[in-house]
């Protein structure tokens, strides 16, 4: 039998070119974009019929990806290395993985997370989350997502005190409609964030999430550190700083403080407090297609 | 000239599940000399199929080895120069008799210039001309089997190795194998073939040999067993002239009116021809009497199976 | 072997399952009129169902073919008779693999002739807002067909130690699937997100991710419907891992093959 002789010495080789081969192939999978190494998504419809029973899994597969794909994302910047995160695609994802199974509260969770101030997509985030409160009717943490949307993003205080309030009544806990109370006017927003943030953060018990949660959550300390810091200056010299240095070569600030999402702290003419990051890693979000929204 | 078979020692265990074993062959050997037409009689599952699905490399001895015109039945070239029949054969229905004996014909590299003839003889000699376009899901067993026959035929190989080459056979289609096996031996082929009929094997084999239990318990050439076979001869003769009593030591097997028949064991029947002669008694008939060939057969396998 | 493989490509055309399955290739000329569902991306669409329907197509073939072409060989004792001719069984195993590799390849491109007169129509209606990346399609079409023509060979790989057709058929689904989704895997085991999964699942997944095919390697579909400009080395990669990858499996399969009993 040298036929077999020869099959396994030509077995061997092929397993030594694999070898070779594998761990560029590898790399090269993993840095694929997302979206590619998503695969074209059928539409909800198709997807709908060939996921047949499976629907809630196919559905929360997809916000897995999206998660993972995130996660990698986040990791990577800690390492100074930012990847463009591709907002639409994760976004086209969520609003399929909802169509699938629009109970999935992982979807809506993670969708107020990238959608706001990573991809600035407000409209779409509350849509989403208006559409998932009426299969998740117990869920209080959808109208607080909306109320705080419209509180801090839109300004628009009447919808948010409305959504604020509903949450109160779902949770039973007073604190969210005291949420809206104490901080809804433009001079508390640094103040609402945090305190949305704890409780996002607190209540997070996906790593990512948390993660992407407590480096919000530093980046808006700091912030407030800043707003802090100008306050004093205001008093001390009736006049408002012009920049973050004025601030530490006065002795109002020990150093500048230093934004997790690569950007720099600055005081704008009027006094408010930003950074040039606004808060976010930047994203490749804005020029999508299909603004996010599901292939109809 | 190269041996046509040559098997050594060949045992085959099956392995079932459960640890289940079945020793098919057990360490047989054999030769087949080239032009030898060799019967290979057996019962059911005296291991006929399984030493021949071993010669065609389909299945792998447990020990010992075979050759075919001297090569090793591990190579796949020792089926070059053979003509296989598979017991019950099936071949890919979807095709046209035609279609399938082009393609083994390719099988066996036939040269292209000789192809078409080769294959429009050997359907011509089964007797498929008229089915040849048809696909062979169609076909009845004996036209299957034909096929399988027709198949062997079509490289002209030197060694012919037929697993029950008549099962399935009409009379006519029996007739005709003999008939091509005869052909064979003129030719100066080989023939290796399987069977349970002892009849056939009289008539075309020059040896047989008979395995019971996957052991070979006979073998010899059919000329020796039919002369061994000879027991005696049964003698007429006619009543009323010349002296009967001169004959009285021999066994009568009956009379009538006219004729008396006697059995006279075969050492003793030159002494029963000389005391008719001496008696004047005129013997009108004499027929041999002996153990055919399948009582050959049946004797040893009950001797094998004994044991 | 080219005897073999006519006899292969034979054998498939000649069978009525395979009828039934290009048959549903007519569902190719609703795909116009489902697309045009899609209020803003009908070309988009139409381009992604197109592809759908070609690599679901792909998929049954590859299935039916890959699975039960050696098994019904052996189910139906052809073998005894086409094993016994002076070919070798790996000769066997490979002219019928190539056989149907090479069908694969042209029902993938006559169905993708198919799927470019569909999306040409489509855009001929509703003009799309860039240009269709035919070339990008193309790689689509013929990545996918390589894709199926992995599956096969894995296929082959069951049928040549398995004795009847459950083996090949559903051990061909489990690493069609496994193997579609063992990127999303080894992504998820090396994600910072599952830190806490114990280390021997990881080691597992890992294992099993080098082992088993990478199929999500082979979906340009993306890239095909919205114009993604494609990768070249990435697709170089990807094509010498083809080969790799099939001639190790078509090679162990013939290994086994040839060890084989045939009774
Ligand atoms: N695949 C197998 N697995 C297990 N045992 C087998 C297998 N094939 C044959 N056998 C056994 O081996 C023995 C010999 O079988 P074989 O087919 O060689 O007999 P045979 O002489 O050809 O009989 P027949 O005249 O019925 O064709 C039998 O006892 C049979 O049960
Ligand atoms: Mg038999």
């Amino acid at each position: 039998m040298g036929g077999v002789k020869r099959h396994i010495t030509l077995l061997v080789c092929i397993c030594a070119l694999y070898a070779a081969i594998i761990l560029p192939f590898t790399r090269s999978m993993r840095s694929k974009p997302f979206a590619e190494k998503l695969g074209a998504l059928p539409t909800v419809a198709t997807l709908k019929f060939l996921s047949a029973d499976q629907r809630l899994f196919v559905g929360s597969s997809l916000v897995m990806k999206v998660i993972i794909y995130f996660g990698g994302l986040t990791e990577r910047a800690k390492n100074r290395i930012i990847i463009p995160p591709d907002y639409p695609a994760m976004s086209r994802t969520i609003h399929t993985a909802v169509k699938l199974d629009p109970y999935n509260s992982d979807a809506y969770y993670f969708a107020q997370a990238f959608l706001t101030w990573d991809a600035r997509q407000f409209a779409i985030a509350n849509d989403l989350l208006r559409e998932g409160m009426k299969y998740r009717t117990w869920d209080w943490q959808l109208p607080f997502f909306i109320g705080f949307n419209y509180g801090y993003f839109l300004k628009d205080y009447r919808n948010a005190a409305h959504y604020y309030k509903k949450a109160a009544e779902l949770s039973g806990q007073e604190l969210y409609a005291s949420l809206a109370g104490r901080y809804l006017q433009e001079a508390g927003q640094t103040d609402q964030a945090i305190a949305y943030l704890e409780i996002m953060a607190k209540g997070a018990r996906n790593p990512v999430a948390k993660r992407s949660f407590f480096i919000r959550l530093t980046a808006f300390k700091r912030a407030k550190l800043v707003e802090d810091a100008r306050d004093a200056f205001r008093k001390r010299k009736g006049r408002l700083p012009s920049s973050v240095a004025e601030l530490v070569d006065g002795g109002f600030l020990a150093m500048a403080p230093v934004d997790p999402y690569g950007g720099e702290f600055f005081i704008a003419p009027d006094g408010s407090v930003g950074t040039t990051s606004k808060f976010a890693f930047k994203g490749s979000g804005g020029q999508s297609r299909d603004k996010g929204g599901a292939q109809q | 000239m190269k041996k046509a078979i040559e098997i050594n020692n060949l045992t085959k265990t099956y392995k079932g599940k459960k640890g289940a074993q079945v020793q098919a062959l057990k360490g047989l050997a054999l030769e087949i000399m080239p032009g030898e037409e060799f019967g290979f009689l057996g019962p059911n599952g005296a291991g006929k199929s399984t030493t021949i699905k071993t010669l065609m490399g389909l299945i792998r001895p447990t020990a010992g080895d075979a050759l075919i015109l001297e090569e090793r039945i591990s190579s796949n070239s020792a089926r070059r120069h053979v003509g296989y029949l598979p017991e019950n054969p099936a071949f890919y229905d979807y095709l046209t008799a035609e279609e399938y004996l082009t393609f083994v014909a390719r099988a066996f590299d036939v040269p292209s210039n000789l192809l078409r003839e080769r294959v429009c003889e050997s359907l011509r000699i089964m007797e498929l001309w008229d089915a040849r376009k048809r696909p062979m899901r169609g076909y009845s067993k004996g036209m299957v089997q034909r096929v399988g026959l027709a198949q062997t035929l079509i490289h002209d190989p030197d060694v012919y190795i037929l697993d029950e080459p008549m099962s399935g056979l009409d009379p006519i289609g029996r007739a005709l194998v003999k008939e091509i096996i005869l052909d064979l031996k003129k030719r100066g082929k080989s023939v290796f073939f399987s069977t349970h009929i002892t009849d056939d094997v009289e008539k075309v084999c020059d040896r047989v040999g008979v395995i019971v239990r996957g052991k070979l318990e006979a073998l010899d050439s059919v000329e020796n067993i039919v002369r061994k076979g000879i027991e005696g001869y049964i003698v007429q003769t006619r009543l009323g002239l010349g002296r009967h009593e001169a004959l009285s030591g021999f066994e009568i097997r009956g009379t009538n009116e006219t004729f008396a028949e006697y059995f006279v064991p075969a050492a003793a029947f030159n002494q029963f021809m000389s005391l008719a002669g001496h008696n004047s008694v005129e013997v009108t008939l004499v027929e041999t009497k002996r153990k055919d060939l399948e009582a050959f057969f049946l004797e040893i396998v009950e001797k094998g199976e004994a044991r | 072997m080219l005897n073999q493989v006519g006899i292969t490509l034979k054998s498939i055309l000649r069978d009525r399952v395979f009828h039934g399955i290009i048959f549903s290739a007519l569902i190719f000329l609703a795909i116009p009129s489902v697309a045009s569902l899609s209020m803003r991306q009908m070309t988009e669409l139409s381009i992604t169902l197109s592809l759908s329907l070609l690599s679901f197509i792909l998929l049954l073939l590859a299935l039916f073919l890959g699975g039960t072409h050696l098994w019904k060989d052996i189910e139906r004792r052809y073998t005894y008779s086409v094993l016994s001719l002076p070919i070798s069984r790996t000769t066997y195993l490979i002219g019928k693999f190539l056989g149907i590799a090479f069908f694969i390849l042209v029902v993938a491109c006559l169905l993708g002739l198919v799927a470019a007169g569909v999306i040409q129509f489509s855009a001929g209606i509703y003009p799309p807002e860039r240009p269709i990346a035919w070339e990008n399609i193309a790689a689509a079409v013929v990545f996918d067909a390589l894709k199926y023509i992995l599956v096969v060979a894995t296929a082959f790989l069951f049928s040549s130690v398995g004795t009847s057709f459950f083996l090949p058929i559903f051990g061909t689904i489990c690493i069609f699937f496994v193997g579609s989704a063992s990127q999303q895997v080894y992504d998820y085991i090396t994600a910072p997100a599952t830190a806490d999964i114990p280390l021997f699942t990881k080691k597992a997944a890992m294992v099993v991710y080098y082992l088993l095919p990478n199929y999500s390697a082979f979906d340009y579909k993306v890239n095909a419907a919205y114009g993604v400009p494609l990768d070249g080395s990435g697709l170089l990669l990807t094509l010498g891992y083809f080969v790799i990858y099939l001639l190790a499996v078509v090679v162990l399969a013939a290994l086994l093959f040839e060890k084989r009993e045939m009774n």
